[in-house]
């Protein structure tokens, strides 16, 4: 009448079935982050060697091989989602329906066994997800060495070099610049007040989109001891800001007031609590 | 077997590196031009362009150089219309 003289359930096949999938999980994976490892520690020096003789001031070379490579990684965790949903999550659900039910104490071992399972796969999974992150980031740290001061510099000496040798177009008069520009500018002449087009060369007009990285590469220390500070101290974040705009004001003087307002808006986003 | 691993690796890095140095650049390549001064003459009489009449119509024949209004940006100022 309660149930005493049932024969309790057993299914020794099933354990063994279980044991069998999440062993096969393991070593599918286990493969799968050794081929990541090989592939991460090998591109690394590769990429780093491609930046570096990379002369395309984007670096273009270098950014199609890192998609490259990102585009495996991503098969490989491709590769691990598909199998997941392919055989790990159905034959849960498969083990699961022939299980007797789970308040009764028959099936309750057997329950727990296939819950230790799901948690030791979706674990080790998420140990995948964390490896192919940290490749991610080894290949990703490859770029951005570039030495922004050092083409800072060279451009102030070619503009020390060039800005008194201009000449009126109309009337041949001495042109002066200045100061450095970094886009067209009109250039009035004193003498006949003719407006003539400045073109700064195509080096200079790209220091003013490297503006904002070279004030970064500037003050990456106040960064730094903002990201290491236990918890985040705005204050030290709102230092670093500054910094880093009065860098930038001082590199492009010209959007001294757009840069003001875009100070205020990171200001503002950063003291943002986003949920 | 683990060697083998290996030299695919390399194989594979050493064929993406050269695909990706080979393949052209999108936008082609930078031209780098020197620093330049130029002059944008009336097309219709000749005559140059002087701040002080505005920078939009000839002062001498009324040609348009330009049919945009020109509003406050970095170097160029509202002030600058004929």
């Amino acid at each position: 009448m309660f149930g005493f003289f049932k024969n309790k359930y057993d299914n020794p096949a099933l354990l063994e079935e279980i044991r069998q999938t999440e062993e096969k999980w393991f070593v599918f994976l286990d493969k799968l982050e050794t081929r990541l490892d090989e592939l991460c520690s090998a591109a690394v020096p590769e990429l780093i060697a491609l930046f570096n003789e990379d002369s395309d001031p984007y670096k273009r070379a270098h950014s199609r091989m890192l998609t490259g490579l990102m585009g495996q990684i991503s098969q490989m965790q491709q590769k691990a989602i598909e199998a997941k949903e392919e055989h790990i999550i159905p034959f849960m659900h498969a083990s699961s329906a022939v299980l007797p039910d789970l308040i009764s104490s028959a099936g309750r071992k057997y329950h727990d066994r296939l819950y230790r399972f799901q948690m030791a796969c979706f674990d080790r999974h998420h140990q995948f997800e964390d490896k192919v992150n940290e490749g991610i980031a080894a290949l990703r740290s490859t770029e951005g060495n570039a030495d922004l001061e050092a083409v800072y510099q060279r451009q102030l000496t070619e503009f020390e070099r060039i800005k008194d040798k201009f000449s009126c177009k109309q009337c041949g008069g001495k042109l002066i610049l200045q100061k450095m520009f970094f886009i067209a500018t009109y250039i009035q002449c004193p003498f006949c007040q003719t407006q003539n087009t400045y073109t700064p060369s195509t080096e200079m007009q790209m220091l003013f989109h490297q503006a904002r990285s070279l004030a970064e590469q500037r003050t990456k220390h106040l960064l730094l001891i903002y990201e290491q500070s236990r918890p985040k101290n705005p204050a030290l974040y709102q230092q670093y800001l500054r910094s880093m705009f009065d860098e930038w004001n001082k590199i492009t003087p010209d959007m001294l007031e757009e840069n003001e307002r875009f100070y205020q808006r990171l200001l503002k986003d950063h003291s943002i609590n986003h949920y | 077997m683990h060697n083998t691993e290996k030299n695919n690796t390399q194989s594979y890095l050493d064929r993406l590196k050269k695909q990706a140095i080979s393949q052209e650049n999108y936008g082609a390549e930078i031209k780098y031009d020197e620093a330049n001064i130029q002059v944008y003459d009336c097309p219709e009489c000749g005559a140059a362009r002087a701040l002080g009449d505005g920078l939009t119509v000839c002062a001498y024949c009324g040609y348009q150089f330009m049919t945009v209004k020109l509003s406050d940006g970095i170097h160029i100022k509202k002030g600058n219309n004929s």
